[in-house]
């Protein structure tokens, strides 16, 4: 046998995974050969160091409930139930329906709110203008005009003529003399 | 005596809960060192295990039983550590050709150290995923080449091949790293 032959034997040399006759030669070839002895005995103490590497036990807390874990992880694995395959296949249009629903009904309490937030003869409202840089016009008071030209400030008066002298009081003199004129 | 695997599964299929458990005692620490021996790590190997053991009790059914329960599982744990490795790869590259080899005549007849140890390390690590496989399995679960054959499906040629490059090029790193202390 060659060097060349005995290097292609050496591991199965080792494994013993070789005929007994083939051993035999190996054997002898060794015996004779200094070189392929070293080569034989670096091949063995490769396979003695990297069997000698052991894995560190996790202990026996994780060895018990690594059952358990797997049965876990198997439930949430498991394809759907025919419960669950529908809901899962009608998870969207159910979810669209839930937002169209849900928009339509926001939409139609905030119109009754309004509804109910307007007052029943539309009074008139008093918009402050914000205050103007120096050197322009002081700010004035100016009235929301479409609903007093509606507004029917003699009943008003008659009714509650308190809130409207209030009301009066806090806007320019000019405004209270156009529209309080009559009264 | 105690029932066999197919035994088992099949009390399994029928609902029994025991069998299932009593599946998971039997292997479950072959499967988890396989798994840590592939990916150096508690958590990934813990975590691959489990794996292992959802697919095969998923997918049961399908397990044609032409082999053992045991080697249906190391086929789907080793399926699952390629994966693993495959996205790791992603990451890191790293190859046992970039390693310093030493020349085949540079032999020495002891090696020793801590220094050697960590390179032995490093060098199983950076073997080829299918030259690993050979390796675990066969040096640390003592199976035959026939069923490294099985579970790596290849043949017993490919799986003696495989399992002798590893060894090779492990000598190789070795005595390289002996001529460097």
């Amino acid at each position: 046998m060659t060097c060349n032959e005995i290097k292609e034997l050496t591991v199965p040399y080792l494994e013993l995974d070789l005929e007994p006759s083939r051993v035999r030669d190996v054997t002898t070839h060794l015996e004779g050969c200094a070189g392929c002895r070293v080569e034989m005995e670096a091949v063995r103490q490769v396979l003695v160091r990297v069997k000698g590497m052991e894995v560190p036990d996790p202990g026996d807390w994780f060895w018990k409930q690594f059952p358990e874990r797997v049965r876990q992880e198997l439930a949430r694995a498991r394809p759907p139930g025919p419960v669950r395959r529908w809901k899962a296949a009608a998870g969207w249009p159910m979810a669209l329906a839930a937002s169209v629903l849900l928009f339509v009904g926001g939409w139609s309490l905030k119109g009754m709110l309004d509804k109910e937030l307007v007052p029943a003869p539309p009074l008139p409202r008093a918009v402050v203008e914000a205050p103007q840089t120096r050197g322009a016009q002081p700010p004035t008071a100016v009235f929301d005009r479409p609903q007093l030209a509606e507004a029917d400030w003699q009943e008003f008066w008659d009714e509650d003529h308190d809130t409207v002298a209030e009301m009066a009081s806090r806007l320019d003199r000019r405004v209270v003399d156009r529209l309080f004129g009559d009264i | 005596m105690a029932e066999s695997d197919y035994q088992l599964l099949d009390r399994y299929a029928a609902g029994d809960e025991t069998a299932f458990e009593e599946l998971i005692r039997r292997h479950q620490k072959t499967i988890y060192d396989l798994a840590y021996r592939m990916l150096e790590n508690h958590a990934d190997a813990a975590d691959l295990a489990q794996k292992t053991f959802v697919q095969a009790f998923l997918h049961h059914q399908s397990f044609k039983r032409e082999s053992s329960f045991r080697t249906w599982l190391y086929q789907i744990g080793l399926n699952l550590c390629r994966n693993a490795i495959r996205d790791r790869a992603r990451l890191v590259h790293e190859d046992v050709h970039e390693l310093p080899l030493a020349d085949s005549e540079d032999i020495f007849a002891e090696v020793a150290g801590a220094e050697l140890k960590d390179r032995l390390g490093h060098a199983i690590r950076a073997l080829p995923t299918r030259q690993r496989e050979a390796l675990v399995l066969r040096v640390y679960h003592n199976h035959a080449f026939a069923e490294i054959g099985m579970i790596m499906q290849c043949s017993e040629g490919t799986a003696k091949a495989n399992y002798h490059h590893a060894v090779d090029k492990l000598r190789r790193v070795l005595v390289a790293g002996e001529g460097a202390l």
